[in-house]
């Protein structure tokens, strides 16, 4: 049997060594529908997730599913998928009507779908993880290793990217992940595949590697269901584009047709009016300054110095955006400040003219600092627990009184807070977990808010939010601003950046490389201090 | 639809509410034709047979609400168990009073410390509680830190003269019970300490606990003293026998310990700070650093409070068996844990509480009772336990109604779909073949 398969393996080398050789060998002629469904609809408890839509998928296209979180994507997605099987509709994959009772019905089929949460075992290797379930075994039993390992390598050096297959899965970067889940979904010789935000955590370099791959895999034939967040994005990628909103589709058309305003509009309803930074309302004061801050953290390769002598200065009022790529030392910028660091901080934080020993969140808290760390559902709310407890959480210490909590004055706070950020909501007593993504970060700020901080720090503030709630943010951003509070924002999406920032502080390897002003700072300076090679470059020399 | 719900949200007290029925169901009858399993000495007993385990697992509640466990509670109570009998019938210095005195003087001294310092800052702070002014008061902790360090040494210094003058007359019903929780509460901080600040997993922690605490108890026994006997009326007092009394004839004394356990610290889960910290961060630690709660300092606290039960657990043992032994706890932490998690308090933790804990506990006593009411073989009890633990772990984890949506789904997805079009989803088979065996050589 082994040795059976693995001729056929030499000679479809031999056949064709540069195309991906996915099914649909029928050779089925480009524009072909591979994959429709009709009047899908589906409810969750009462209420509707999806009304009666309408969608097809051609032969090696990129087909954009867009919408506002709670539009329906995800179910679509999923019930496309054969993640959720009881619907209504019908769905045919090359003419046949499916019925896919369940995931691995749905890959025999062809379909496979990367969901935005990464499916990977962390303590295993990438090979593991890319045959997980699947594993080729010798005469039944045994594993075989080596086999396995090289068809992992194959796959891997066919998108191109140097990953040891061998290597664990927690030690690689999550663009790097993306791109093992998106080998396992080729090794299940995928014709459709589904993608959901795939690139919500990647830097811009790692999204580029990811287009290229995802624009070689259309060409070699397999057909691709793509959703994001981001606009330009999908205007750059995607050949026809389909937008749901309250689970209808509104409009399904190539992407020629469609401009970026028009994509929005249809998203939301109604027309956004772009948000800008207000009058600036400094006194000059400095709430913050951090002066040769350096980090060294324990990786598996012993100690290593992850913050080289990081210094800023934040004013009153001041928004101090934080750029760079994915890895650069952003976070733990952040982090470090707040106390939380992993590993051994250097230097010195002074907070308000005094200088501050910051050892935990306590201090940082005490001290009138918050962080809104940049993974919600981790380390930013308890998703079990209601709206009204989360927002109180850090603040039921200063309003009890010999440890015995002050219910109604909990409440309160959280109602005041829930009404100022628009938080939409069934009340207080909602599970935080049922909200939407950006609504859950309203909650987050809110919690910290409510502490009344004088410094914010805030760590992707809008990740994985969709446009409306995004524009909410920015304005609540600006008013906090305006209010007095110093800000310091860290994001991965370069026009944030330069929307949100009155300064920004560029971080490339763990080194700043640059401070540039608002009226400096354009998407190509930035990237050219935050890029790789040229940390050499002075200091802030165009601030 | 709504009755489902209602059902699922009132599904802890169903257990207890069959068991009831089942028990007075099949009690025996006495000769004057009335129900043994429901009469009132039958039902307090049952309370005072749960009282031991129930006050262990009101503290292991606390613990594992934490996200943590504590095996060590078993061992601590048989060692706090050897403690109280020595005490009660030895006079003059022996391991127990050496270890007890100055023990219990540290721990009474640091604890009216922090409670004094704790009502000082309160009052500090009650003229201006409120957002934006807590800071400035937080601060400065320095200026009320000289009283109850005062309060405390005076404390300690009369703790340590009145468990002395006791020592050469042999110690009292009071002396032993403060003495041995007090030697139980320090082990438990051993544990939350090693926890906390060692970093080690709560379950090596407390298992290392386990076995040394057994190893202390032997020691402190002596060897040919493996059982210290409390015969009434010739070496223990009067008093000490209240604690296996009737209080007024209503409610034996031990399960007043225990409600009054129950009663107090589910007071505290639900109305202070500190309950509302121990469930945010048995929901989410992370979340719950970040939002700046001490997390070492609840977490410490819940290990305290296990041993402190432990060690009360232990003197009420001793009242009621007439003896304390180093393995008078064996297998106890597994009877509580498993009251805990039949309570509903997940072993995630962050979900459950103490009524819960509460029913766990009566479940599993009114059973052993019913049993033994019946006649039946202790073992078969064990056997019934682990089927309880099961049957009910599986109604509370898995949530009643999705049991059932999920059943019914099932039922109509077979009746329902067409054979015919549930195997066109497939490819045709020839594809399908393929598959099994050529996805890993398809690569190249």
């Amino acid at each position: 049997m082994e040795t059976r398969s693995l001729g056929e393996h030499e000679r479809s080398t031999s056949q064709s060594p540069r195309v991906i050789a996915l099914a649909n060998r029928a050779g089925a002629p480009a524009g072909h529908v591979v994959l429709s469904a009709e009047r899908i609809s589906k409810s969750f408890a009462g209420v509707r997730a999806l009304q009666s839509v309408d969608f097809d998928l051609r032969h090696g296209e990129v087909h954009a599913l867009m919408g506002e979180n709670g539009a329906g994507k995800s179910t679509l997605m999923k019930i496309l998928a054969g993640v959720h099987a009881s619907y209504e509709g019908t769905i045919e994959v090359d003419g046949t009507q499916a019925a896919f009772t369940g995931v691995r019905d749905a890959e025999e089929a062809g379909v496979a779908i990367i969901h935005q949460e990464l499916n990977l075992v962390p303590e295993l290797s990438v090979a593991d993880n890319i045959f997980l379930g699947r594993e080729p075994l010798i005469a039944g039993v045994l594993l075989d290793r080596r086999r396995m390992v090289r068809a992992a390598e194959r796959l891997l050096e066919r998108l191109g990217v140097a990953i040891d297959p061998e290597s664990r899965v927690a030690g690689l970067r999550v663009g790097e992940q993306q791109l093992v889940e998106i080998a396992k979904a080729l090794s299940l010789r995928a014709r459709i595949l589904i993608m959901d935000e795939p690139t919500s955590a990647l830097s811009a370099s790692e999204c580029e590697t990811l287009f290229k791959i995802v624009r070689q895999l259309a060409i070699d034939g397999v057909a691709i269901i793509y959703t994001s967040h981001r606009i330009e994005e999908v205007l750059d990628l995607a050949d026809r584009v389909t937008v749901l909103r309250d689970g209808k589709r509104v409009v399904t058309a190539p992407i020629g047709e469609l401009s970026h305003g028009a994509i929005i509009s249809a998203m939301v309803g109604r027309e956004l009016a772009a948000s800008d930074r207000g009058a600036a309302v400094q006194d000059g004061a400095v709430v913050l300054s951090v002066r040769n801050l350096t980090l060294d953290t324990l990786g598996p390769h012993g100690w290593r110095r992850t913050l080289h002598g990081v210094s800023l200065e934040l004013k009153r009022g001041e928004i101090l955006g934080i750029g760079g790529l994915l890895g650069s030392g952003r976070t733990e910028i952040l982090e470090s400040i707040f106390g939380v660091q992993r590993g051994w901080r250097g230097g010195s934080i002074v907070v308000n003219g005094e200088t501050a020993d910051i050892r935990s969140p306590v201090d940082a808290y005490r001290l009138g600092l918050a962080l809104v760390s940049e993974d919600r559902k981790e380390r930013g709310l308890h998703l079990y627990e209601s709206i009204g407890d989360n927002i109180a959480l850090p603040s039921i210490g200063a309003l009890s009184q010999f440890g015995l909590r002050a219910f109604a004055r909990e409440r309160a706070l959280a109602r005041g807070m829930v009404r100022q950020l628009a938080v939409r909501c069934t009340g207080i007593g909602q599970q935080a977990a049922s909200l939407s993504g950006g609504n859950q970060q309203k909650v987050v700020i809110g919690k910290w808010l409510a502490t009344e901080p004088r410094i914010l720090l805030l760590d992707e503030p809008t990740r994985g939010i969709d446009v409306g709630a995004k524009q909410e943010i920015y304005k609540l951003i600006f008013d906090l601003a305006a209010q007095g509070l110093g800000i310091i924002v860290v994001t991965s999406e370069m026009p944030e950046l330069l929307l949100l920032s009155d300064r920004i502080l560029v971080m490339c390897e763990g080194r700043q490389t640059g401070l540039l002003r608002r009226e400096n700072a354009t998407e190509e300076t930035v990237m050219r201090f935050a890029a790789p090679g040229m940390a050499a470059w002075p200091h802030g020399t165009a601030s | 639809m709504k009755a489902l719900r209602l059902l699922s949200q009132t599904k802890l007290y169903w257990g207890l509410l069959i068991i009831v029925l089942i028990g007075a169901l099949t009690s025996p009858y006495t000769s004057s034709g009335s129900n043994i399993f429901l009469s009132y000495e039958n039902l307090t007993d049952v309370l005072r047979q749960v009282s031991i385990t129930g006050l262990v697992a009101t503290g292991m509640t606390m613990v594992i609400l934490l996200g943590g466990i504590d095996l060590s509670v078993g061992s601590v109570m048989g060692f706090a168990t050897v403690i109280c009998a020595m005490l009660l019938t030895m006079r003059g210095w022996n391991a127990a009073s050496v270890m007890g005195v100055p023990v219990t003087t540290i721990v009474i001294g640091a604890a009216v410390a922090l409670i004094a310092r704790f009502i000082f800052s309160g009052l500090a702070r009650s003229h201006d509680v409120g957002a934006g002014q807590r800071r400035n008061i937080a601060l400065s902790p320095s200026r009320s830190l000289w009283i109850p360090s005062l309060l405390g040494l005076v404390a300690a210094i009369a703790v340590a003269w009145w468990t002395a003058s006791q020592v050469p007359t042999r110690f009292g019903v009071l002396g032993v019970l403060v003495v041995s929780s007090c030697l139980a509460l320090a082990l438990g901080a051993i544990n939350g300490l090693l926890i906390v600040t060692g970093r080690l997993q709560p379950f090596i922690a407390t298992l290392a606990m386990m076995v040394s605490a057994l190893g202390i108890a032997r020691l402190t026994a002596g060897q040919d003293n493996a059982v210290v006997p409390v015969y009434t009326g010739t070496n223990a007092t009067e008093a000490f026998e209240f604690l296996r009394s009737m209080l007024w004839g209503v409610l034996p004394v031990p399960s007043v310990f225990f409600l009054a356990a129950i009663i107090l610290f589910g007071a505290i889960l639900r109305f202070t700070t500190f309950g509302r910290y121990a469930y945010a961060i048995g929901g989410n630690v992370e979340a719950a650093k970040l939002s700046g709660i001490k997390v070492a300092q609840v977490q410490l606290t819940a290990y305290l409070l296990s041993g402190l039960l432990a060690g009360i657990a232990g003197v009420l043992f001793v009242a009621q068996y007439r003896q304390g032994k180093p393995d008078a706890g064996t297998g106890l932490e597994l009877d509580a844990i498993a009251a805990v998690v039949i309570g509903g308090t997940s072993l995630m933790g962050g979900r459950g509480g103490l009524a819960g804990t509460f029913v766990g506990v009566l479940i599993f006593g009114l059973l052993s009772d019913i049993l033994q009411l019946q006649n039946i073989d202790s073992n078969v009890q064990l056997l019934m336990k682990g089927l309880i633990i099961v049957c009910t772990v599986l109604v509370q984890e898995q949530n009643l109604g999705q049991l059932i949506a999920r059943w019914r789904f099932s039922r109509t997805r077979e009746g329902g779909a067409d054979p015919k079009t549930a195997e066109s989803a497939r490819l045709p088979s020839a594809a399908k073949a393929q598959f099994a065996r050529e996805d890993l050589d398809e690569a190249s």
